[in-house]
């Protein structure tokens, strides 16, 4: 058994997160974008050099968009273009990193519902590419919920609810005993991404003139992370920033980015409204309508009843766009407020015959929210036996891509 | 990326965010570096603002005789302190509140320390060089991994380097040997006349190291020898350069035979697509007669039976 880390690849749509287990943060977060050169369309077998080595990735490929045409091998969290993955990852193990992989387990991460398919050709690109002495591939969800163990009230199940937002598309991932229930899955198409659009929008209006329109939308950004907070009711906090407005408007300094001239921007119902198109998604969308809070109801009403409790008991939140203050209170509230009132309603179509035990929503947030995904795969492949449940290269030999489909941590299920 | 870089990436990235954060974070952090070099940053106990690295490295002991210390105490006496835990071989420690100006250049040149480490045997062996004496130097073995090892040799005109690698598998040693062959044949060209003699063989061990004892011999072993001639390490520049790209020659040949897989597996992934639009080709096109008919709403007209064929998956695939 090798005595050296093993190391964590969560390779997300918009980012890839990597680093060595054991460690509270990945060592890099960079965008999962591959650069290559341009002229690449003359046909793989006309290569005469070393010109599939030129090529860069994350924050090199952006900076070299002009002479590198910039490719994104991930799309919808599943890996579209296996050549540029395997580039992508050939570099950041040997560049980034900086290990030898035939040293090392890895733990690479999948969505839920990716096909097996997917899975095997991981397998494959890493056992006969890179060597690795041994393989996991962990669903995200799983992971999410193994990170939410280090929040105060957390009760350390792999039985819950996750809420990944990140930024492309929110998904609510019901996990019974760490088995994802497929189809339960709901999918939210408001994220990250739509709450910048949103408050951008929403300074545009306000007359914010000052900002050059390029700095925009990291602008919009920047005034998302810092300011924003979860309310309790709308209508409410719209009172409050009227009656004691030095309170509640707050003024950001933003750099010009062209003549480096500073300028005040001021921040004013956005801060409460940004993450309030959770709550009210008519407030960006037409089309889309459901609040997240009955999302995650019915979604846990659709799982398997024996699930229920479980699931509405440890709602965990995971990636980025829950980082909102009081993100997780404000749903708990509201996914309560659901629950109670059908529970009320059904004790009183008994006519008072029926006494419903009372059913516990807690929502868990947690410090290790935003990298939630790696840091519960940190976590997990620190543990003995993560070592049991990997494959080996030596059962990758004896048995081929095949031994991805099964997973060993529900062997006694079977 | 050709070369790989003589520093540690994640190493610098990591210092570099800690020297520069504002505030002192208590952290914990194991890196990896190649040849099981393990790098554990980590803040002192109750004292926030000083940041200690430990490095773990299993050769240290057998370099420590060619002179590492000397240039560890050269290159970072100001933050050398006393090894605390018998895990860790080098320990510095950075005083968060009084670095130099340049951060930048401090967490690169600290990103340096396992490439100045392994320098020494090449050092010592370009030293003997200078020094003009008669005969061969002592051959000089450092063994950074396992089961492979560096041997670093001094002649009166030359030195010496012979590397053993080992190949875990199969097809590893086969793409290996064809890599170090043409490594072999490319110095031919009279564009590179002036790189060093490389020779390559597997199996049998080159003689200037033959007579050392428990040599490995067997097919998995490939030896590579660099022969260095004064125009390699006379000028310090130079010399500098030489022991950077020499020292990661055995990642350097893993890391392209991993890149050579990858790209043979991306030539065989374009060629089944090529067979696959071959064999799409063959598929009898049904539609366009059907096509030319149409209704007054401007839907198709088919006759039910097409309909049926044309629309499920299932029966057209079961009828060719």
């Amino acid at each position: 058994m090798s005595k050296l880390p093993p190391v964590v690849i969560d390779n997300g749509t918009g980012y890839t997160k990597m680093g060595f287990a054991g460690n509270n943060d990945p060592q890099f977060v960079i965008p999962t974008a591959i650069g290559l050169p341009n002229q690449s369309r003359y046909g793989i077998a006309s290569k005469r050099g070393i010109e599939d080595l030129d090529f860069h990735i994350g924050d090199e490929a952006m900076t070299n968009s002009k002479t590198y045409g910039v490719s994104y091998p991930i799309r919808h969290g599943q890996i579209d273009n296996w050549d540029h993955m395997e580039r992508y990852w050939e570099q950041s193990i040997f560049k980034y990193m900086r290990c030898e992989p035939e040293d090392h387990y890895f733990l690479l991460t999948e969505p839920p519902l990716n096909a097996p398919e997917n899975r095997e050709q991981m397998a494959e690109i890493f056992f006969e590419s890179f060597n690795v002495q041994g393989l996991y591939i962990a669903v995200q969800a799983v992971l999410a919920l193994a990170a939410s163990w280090t929040a105060k009230n957390s009760q350390q199940t792999l039985t819950g609810t996750v809420i990944d937002s990140g930024d492309g598309v929110t998904h609510v991932i019901p996990v019974a005993e760490g088995y994802v229930l497929g189809s339960s899955i709901k999918h939210i198409p408001i994220a990250g991404r739509d709450i910048t659009a949103f408050v951008q929008q929403l300074m545009r209006e306000h007359g914010e003139t000052k900002i050059p329109p390029e700095d925009s939308l990291e602008i919009a950004r920047r005034i998302k992370e810092q300011y924003s907070y979860t309310c309790h009711d709308m209508s409410k906090e719209f009172q409050n920033f009227d009656a004691d407005p030095v309170k509640y408007f707050k003024s950001f300094d933003a750099v010009n980015s062209v003549n480096q001239q500073t300028y005040k921007v001021d921040v004013g119902y956005e801060r409460f409204l940004a993450p309030e198109i959770f709550f009210n998604p008519e407030l960006v969308s037409s089309d889309f309508l459901t609040p997240l809070p009955e999302v995650v109801d019915n979604c846990i009403q659709v799982s398997p009843i024996d699930t229920r409790r479980g699931l509405y008991n440890n709602i965990v939140l995971s990636g980025g766009s829950t980082m909102f203050k009081d993100f997780g209170k404000r749903l708990q509230r509201d996914i309560k407020r659901i629950v109670d009132g059908r529970v009320k309603k059904s004790e009183e179509l008994s006519g008072g015959r029926l006494q419903a035990k009372p059913i516990d929503v807690s929502v868990v947030a947690h410090k290790k929210q935003r990298h939630a995904v790696w840091f519960g795969g940190s976590i997990m492949a620190c543990t003995d036996q993560f070592y049991q449940f990997s494959h080996t290269k030596a059962e990758y030999e004896e048995h081929g891509p095949s031994i991805c489909r099964h997973n060993r941590v529900f062997e006694s299920l079977a | 990326m050709i070369l790989l870089e003589p520093n540690s990436y994640v190493l610098e990235e990591t210092l570099y965010a800690r020297f520069t954060s504002e505030k002192h974070e208590l952290v914990d952090i194991t890196l990896v570096d190649f040849d099981n070099v393990i790098y554990h940053v980590q803040s002192v106990d109750g004292q926030r603002s000083l940041l200690t690295l430990s490095v773990e490295m299993k050769y240290y002991n057998e370099v420590l005789a060619y002179g590492a210390e000397e240039i560890l105490h050269c290159e970072y006496g100001d933050y050398l302190v006393p090894v605390t835990n018998s895990q860790y071989q080098i320990t510095l420690q950075f005083n968060l509140e009084q670095l130099p100006q340049d951060k930048a250049a401090l967490a690169k040149h600290v990103s340096m320390l396992k490439r100045n480490v392994l320098a020494s045997p090449f050092l010592r062996a370009f030293e003997y060089w200078e020094s003009q004496q008669e005969g061969a130097g002592p051959l000089m073995a450092t063994h950074y991994r396992d089961d492979e090892a560096i041997y670093v040799q001094a002649q009166q005109d030359r030195v010496t380097v012979i590397f053993s690698t080992l190949f875990k598998e199969e097809v590893d040693r086969v793409l290996g040997k064809v890599f170090l062959q043409e490594f072999v044949d490319a110095r031919r060209q009279a564009s590179i006349q002036n790189a060093p003699q490389v020779f390559y063989s597997s199996r049998e061990a080159p003689l200037e190291i033959r007579h050392l004892q428990g040599l490995k011999q067997d097919e998995s072993v490939g030896y590579v020898s660099f022969v260095l001639f004064p125009r390699h390490f006379a000028d310090p520049e130079v010399r500098e350069k030489t022991i950077s790209q020499i020292q990661l020659f055995r990642d350097y040949l893993h890391y392209h035979i991993k890149c050579a897989k990858a790209y043979m597996h991306s030539r065989m992934r374009t060629r089944v697509q090529d067979f696959l639009k071959v064999i799409n080709r063959a598929k009898p096109d049904r539609t366009t007669v059907a096509a030319e008919k149409r209704t007054a709403t401007g839907r198709y007209f088919r006759p039910q039976f097409r309909q049926s064929a044309s629309t499920s998956p299932q029966t057209e695939g079961g009828e060719w």
